[in-house]
């Protein structure tokens, strides 16, 4: 994608979230997906026992990572692994397709990792995993099944890895 | 377009076995994905949690998050949470 196609999408990003009446009318024409059954795993026990990790579709990851994919405009599935205990200046953002201008003064608006270790010194949840995961959110059809089948299955499997019971997820 | 995508997060995880709670501020795609559980707040894109440096307002959302995942008893929960945006208090 060239770089005003970038521009353009950055322009976009804010013109969105200063008026979020056009992020509804944009919401609006993307085509559904249809699902009948939900899936459901109860809750294992009390939260002040729990394991809980971060999952964010933001676009947050290390800053020494590789940034996901702004070139193809139909987006990047991959994740991006960030270690719970990661200074925020070790974290950076990349998706254009909302305005971070604010997270990227406080991460915190898009991946609360800060107030979860808070959380967790308070004993309101048992423990933070010891990784969280990045994504960037914006996945269009034709990766869709690279997403669901592949990205999302390996970030399950590292999250029983590390023994997780609770995920809390978080867009841009 | 990110809450469609954590929508569809959510629904992997559970199926593993794995409890989730989403922050949605697009309600339309959370309808449509039907992750189990989720938080609404209608609040502008890059800003689930709020805004920056407000640590009140973040652990409000936060509380709003883990207090759903207390109580929800059936699939497909969607809690409405009556923050207004930049014209609430927060304790």
């Amino acid at each position: 994608m060239s770089n005003f196609s970038r521009f353009k999408n950055r322009l976009l990003a804010k013109a969105l979230t200063r008026f979020p009446i056009l992020a509804r009318m944009m919401a609006a024409k993307v085509k559904p997906l249809e699902f009948d059954t939900i899936p459901w795993a109860p809750l294992r026990g009390p939260l002040k026992e729990m394991k809980v990790a971060l999952i964010t579709t933001a676009g947050v990851h290390l800053v020494d990572d590789k940034p996901f994919d702004m070139n193809d405009k139909t987006g990047d599935p991959t994740f991006r692994v960030v270690p719970s205990s990661t200074p925020a200046e070790n974290l950076a953002i990349t998706h254009d397709y909302y305005n971070h201008k604010d997270a990227d003064t406080d991460i915190n608006i898009v991946f609360p990792i800060h107030r979860l270790a808070e959380f967790a010194s308070e004993g309101r949840i048992g423990a933070v995993a010891e990784r969280h995961f990045g994504f960037m959110g914006h996945i269009e059809e034709n990766h869709l099944d690279q997403f669901i089948n592949e990205q999302i299955p390996a970030v399950t499997a590292m999250l029983k890895e590390d023994g997780v019971d609770v995920v809390l997820i978080t867009p841009g | 377009m990110c809450n469609r995508s954590g929508g569809l997060i959510q629904r992997v995880l559970e199926a593993e076995g794995i409890s989730s709670v989403g922050v949605s501020i697009e309600r339309k795609f959370t309808e449509e994905i039907k992750p189990p559980r989720s938080i609404y707040l209608k609040w502008p894109y890059g800003h689930p949690l709020g805004e920056p440096g407000n640590v009140k307002q973040q652990r409000a959302v936060m509380n709003k998050a883990f207090e759903l995942l207390e109580t929800a008893t059936q699939p497909g929960v969607i809690d409405d949470i009556p923050f207004r945006w930049r014209r609430e208090k927060y304790d």
